[in-house]
Formats: C-alpha cells, sequence, structure tokens
C-alpha cells in the first residue's frame, strides 16, 4: 500500500517536471524495474550446475550421460545470459532515455560486441539471434548517437518485436530451467525414499537418522527453489506485457490512464523483485 | 571479449555428433541389466532381429544422423520437451513401482538379492532422468533435430509403457521393458535415429510377452 501511494507521489512529480511534454516518469520506472527485475541469471547458474549437484547421487552410467549433459549446457551458458544482459541494457539505456541519464553506458558497448555463437542450426534460433542482432545495432545506434532529442517512442517503436523474442526466449529457458531442476529434485530425493524403508533400522540406526535429516533439509531447500521459476516466469510476463503496452499507447502516454497501467506493472514488477530476493 | 569463450563455435553440435555408435546406449543399457533375473530377457532376442523393418524406415526417410540428409531443424522444441516430460513420468512410475514393492514388504526384511534388483532398477531410474536431462539440454539449445516420424510413435509408445510400468504385477518383469525403454531413450538422446527402430521393436516386443504372462504374486521368499 505504501509503496503504491509512492508511486503515485512519484508520478505527480514526474507529471508536473515534464511541462506539457509527454510524461515519461512512468516509462523511466518501468524500464528501471524491468532492468532490476532478478531471477533469470540466478536461475540460468543454477540449471548450468545441475552436475554438481547430482553428481553425489549418480552411478557411474547415470553419470557419464550426465557429464556430457553438463558439457553441452556449459557450452551454451553464455549465450543464454548474453540474452538477458542485453534486455537489461536495452531496458536501461530506455530508462537513460525517458530521465535524466543515471546510467553511463558508454562502456558496455563491448558487451554488444559477442554476439550470440554457440546457438546453430535451427529456425527458432535464427528468429532469436535475428532478434538479438537486430537490438544490438539499436542500442548502439542510440547510445553512439545521444540521441536523447530522438523520442522515446521511436526506441519503444523500434525495439518492441525484439524485446518480445528476447523475453519469449527467456520464458521458454526458464520453463526448461524448471523441468531440468524437477527432475534433478526427483533424483536427489528419489533415491533416499527407496534407500530408508530397505534399511535394516536396527543395524543403521545412526545411518538412517542421517539420510532423514539430509532428506528434511534437501525437500525444504527444493520448496523453496521451485517457487522461484514461477516468480521469474511471472516478472518476465510482466516485462513482455508492460512494453506491449507501452508501444500500443505510445501516442497516449501522459494519459492518466496509460501512467496508471505502466504504475501497476512497475509495482507488479517490484513486488515480484521483492519476493524474489526473499521478502 | 566475450570471443574468448566461444572459441568452440560449434560444441553443441559436435558433441551430439561425435558419440560413435559403438557406445550407443544399446550397449550401455546391457551391463545395468545383465545381473538381473528378467524373463523377458531371454524372449528378447527373437523379437528384437538384428535390422527391424522400422530401423530401415528411420534410416530410408533420412532421419539417421549419418550424412547431410539429417533432417531439416526441429520446428517446435515443444516437442522435445513433451518427448522428455514422456520419460520423466517412465521413470516417475518406475520409482512409484519401486517404493510400492518395498512398501509390500510391511516391515519385514527384504532379500538381498531382492534388494539388490531394487537398487538396480533404481540405476535404471536415474539413468532415465539423465536421458530426460539430456532432451531437456537439447530443447534449451535449440539444437535438436527434426525426430518427426519416430517421434511420434514414440510418443504413443512411452504413454503405453508408462501404463505398462504401473500394472506389471511382478516387478522382475518390469526390468526387460525397462531395459527396451532405456535403449530407446538413450539412442533419441544421443540423436542415433537409426537405433530407434530396434528399440521401439524391443520394447514392443516385450509389451507383447508380457501380455502372455498372467499377473503373478510378486516374488517373494
Amino acid at each position: 500500500m505504501a509503496r503504491r501511494v509512492l508511486v503515485l507521489v512519484g508520478l505527480l512529480v514526474a507529471g508536473c517536471a515534464s511541462t506539457g511534454q509527454v510524461s515519461l516518469g512512468e516509462v523511466r520506472e518501468f524500464a528501471d524495474a524491468s532492468a532490476r527485475l532478478g531471477g533469470y541469471a540466478e536461475l540460468s547458474r543454477r540449471y548450468r550446475d545441475t552436475y554438481e549437484r547430482e553428481l553425489p547421487y549418480l552411478s557411474p552410467q547415470a553419470e557419464r550421460v550426465a557429464r556430457d549433459t553438463d558439457t553441452r549446457r556449459r557450452a551454451v551458458f553464455d549465450d543464454f545470459v548474453a540474452i538477458q544482459k542485453t534486455l537489461v541494457l536495452y531496458m536501461q539505456t530506455l530508462s537513460l532515455l525517458a530521465g535524466d541519464g543515471r546510467y553511463d553506458l558508454s562502456g558496455r558497448i563491448d558487451d554488444l560486441a559477442g554476439g550470440l555463437n554457440a546457438m546453430t542450426d535451427s529456425e527458432l534460433k535464427q528468429r532469436h539471434v535475428a532478434a538479438y542482432a537486430g537490438m544490438t545495432r539499436l542500442l548502439t545506434r542510440v547510445i553512439t548517437s545521444r540521441y536523447q532529442n530522438r523520442s522515446v517512442d521511436t526506441m519503444v517503436r523500434d525495439g518492441n518485436a525484439d524485446v518480445q523474442t528476447l523475453i519469449d526466449a527467456m520464458i521458454v529457458l526458464t520453463r526448461i530451467y524448471e523441468k531440468a531442476n524437477e527432475s534433478e529434485q526427483k533424483t536427489v530425493l528419489g533415491v533416499f525414499n527407496a534407500e530408508i524403508p530397505m534399511t535394516n533400522r536396527n543395524a543403521d540406526r545412526m545411518l538412517v537418522t542421517l539420510a532423514k535429516v539430509h532428506l528434511q533439509n534437501k525437500t525444504a531447500e527444493y520448496k523453496l527453489i521451485d517457487r522461484r521459476y514461477k516468480l521469474a516466469q511471472q516478472g518476465l510476463t510482466k516485462v513482455a506485457l508492460g512494453h506491449q503496452k507501452m508501444r500500443e499507447n505510445m501516442d497516449q502516454l501522459s494519459s492518466a490512464e496509460t501512467r496508471h497501467m505502466l504504475a501497476g506493472y512497475v509495482s507488479d514488477l517490484n513486488l515480484i523483485r521483492n519476493a524474489l530476493s526473499g521478502e | 571479449m566475450p570471443t574468448s569463450s566461444h572459441s568452440n563455435p560449434e560444441p553443441v553440435r559436435d558433441d551430439a555428433d561425435a558419440t560413435p555408435p559403438s557406445t550407443g546406449p544399446l550397449q550401455q543399457a546391457g551391463p545395468s541389466l545383465s545381473n538381473q533375473p528378467s524373463a523377458p530377457e531371454a524372449i528378447g532376442p527373437t523379437m528384437a532381429p538384428r535390422t527391424p523393418p522400422a530401423a530401415q524406415q528411420a534410416v530410408a526417410t533420412g532421419l539417421d544422423v549419418d550424412g547431410a540428409t539429417r533432417a531439416s531443424a526441429l520446428s517446435n522444441i515443444q516437442y522435445v520437451v513433451d518427448l522428455a516430460d514422456s520419460v520423466v513420468c517412465i521413470a516417475d512410475d518406475l520409482h512409484e513401482r519401486i517404493l510400492q514393492e518395498i512398501a509390500s514388504y510391511n516391515g519385514r526384511t527384504m532379500p538381498d538379492t531382492q534388494k539388490a534388483l531394487m537398487r538396480a532398477l533404481t540405476d535404471d531410474e536415474l539413468l532415465l532422468r539423465q536421458y530426460a536431462h539430456a532432451l531437456y539440454a537439447d530443447a534449451a539449445t535449440f539444437v535438436v533435430h527434426d525426430l518427426a516420424a519416430p517421434q511420434h510413435r514414440l510418443m504413443a509408445l512411452t504413454t503405453e509403457a508408462a501404463e505398462k510400468i504401473r500394472r506389471i504385477r511382478v516387478i522382475s518383469e518390469v526390468t526387460g521393458l525397462v531395459g527396451g525403454i532405456l535403449s530407446l531413450v538413450g539412442s533419441i538422446a544421443r540423436g542415433q535415429f537409426s537405433q530407434v527402430g530396434a528399440a521401439l521393436e524391443k520394447i514392443q516386443g516385450h509389451n507383447a510377452a508380457l501380455k502372455t504372462l498372467k499377473p503373478g504374486l510378486l516374488a517373494k521368499t
């Protein structure tokens, strides 16, 4: 509630400062909240490190398959993160255009030089790589040409399709991370669910107790992490929707309705971010 | 610069293609099952000829990894995810079945041979989960190639297999079926589509054999 009031006050101030121009305070707030969302990068790292966590539970044969998969996960990790970095940079740039220059982006140009390398050979990938390249071009143009005088809506118009595609890729990936995590959970917990009841309780009392404690801890750990996948997906969906709405309402950004709508997305994104950071 | 981390331009493809046929899952699936008493294993060889029609068909339609005729890229990664999900389902059913068997002893001490069987099946379950992981990794990296026809047949078959696992009464009978499924899923996960046909035949053979068996009581001593 308090946060909502604060946002509204912020909007009023921003509205006054814009002196009759299109009010961009909400755009900036939305871009900032989108850039700070979090979740995806952490879950990408967790996905990359699946093998290490599973290793103690695997038979030699399963381990061989797992090691193979591990190599493949690691090979594409940089690309998965590059997608997110680009989106964050886009949002920071948008915030810069809409606000008073709180980011120095000149140093970030180097981040864009890499491109996506490991993804090859698929129709879907072509679409995502094209979006990535398009986004890179747009950002380079915006950052290097001081296009403060060009309007925010040019950026939103030019960027929307690629933003949608990149977020789509991130959501698809987050869903896959979630499934991999489920599978990992069943591997880790499953071993104990089978072994504990088979163990002779009198002979191995200490062992059974230790196993039960371990099982308890692991169950709690997975319960916590489970939530984060849904939260990350919700956040990404909000960013995609918010940007889409912004694009659709570019002509009427200063209308109370549009501003209220954007403020709603900002509020949602902040809530999700707080939930992700453990509040 | 990011270029340093991308020194290998196509690591995923290299990896998928580099697997020599000699280390294929058919061979791999063998050792974990060889030490298990399994009636259907004896039926297996007669039901699974070396070059079954399905395998020939798979090769003829250009689905094998060899050569440039490899089918075009998968248009929808959801197919791969669905496939991985169905592998997870089988692993889940197998897990449930193992727990059921253990629970059926109801406090009585399980004989060591039976424990060994439970552990071997648990290993198979974990292996299935690793194949699911491999498929998820494929889906995530958009590098899975077209599974087309085998994929559809496979989906129907895995559903059927999962149903079977739920219903089979004699736990040792599950072994042969699981062995077939492992071969199948392993072939898919490694892109060795030429072996898919053989694996499908094997599973069908087991299914047919299982139908003729009357559900018996759990093997207890």
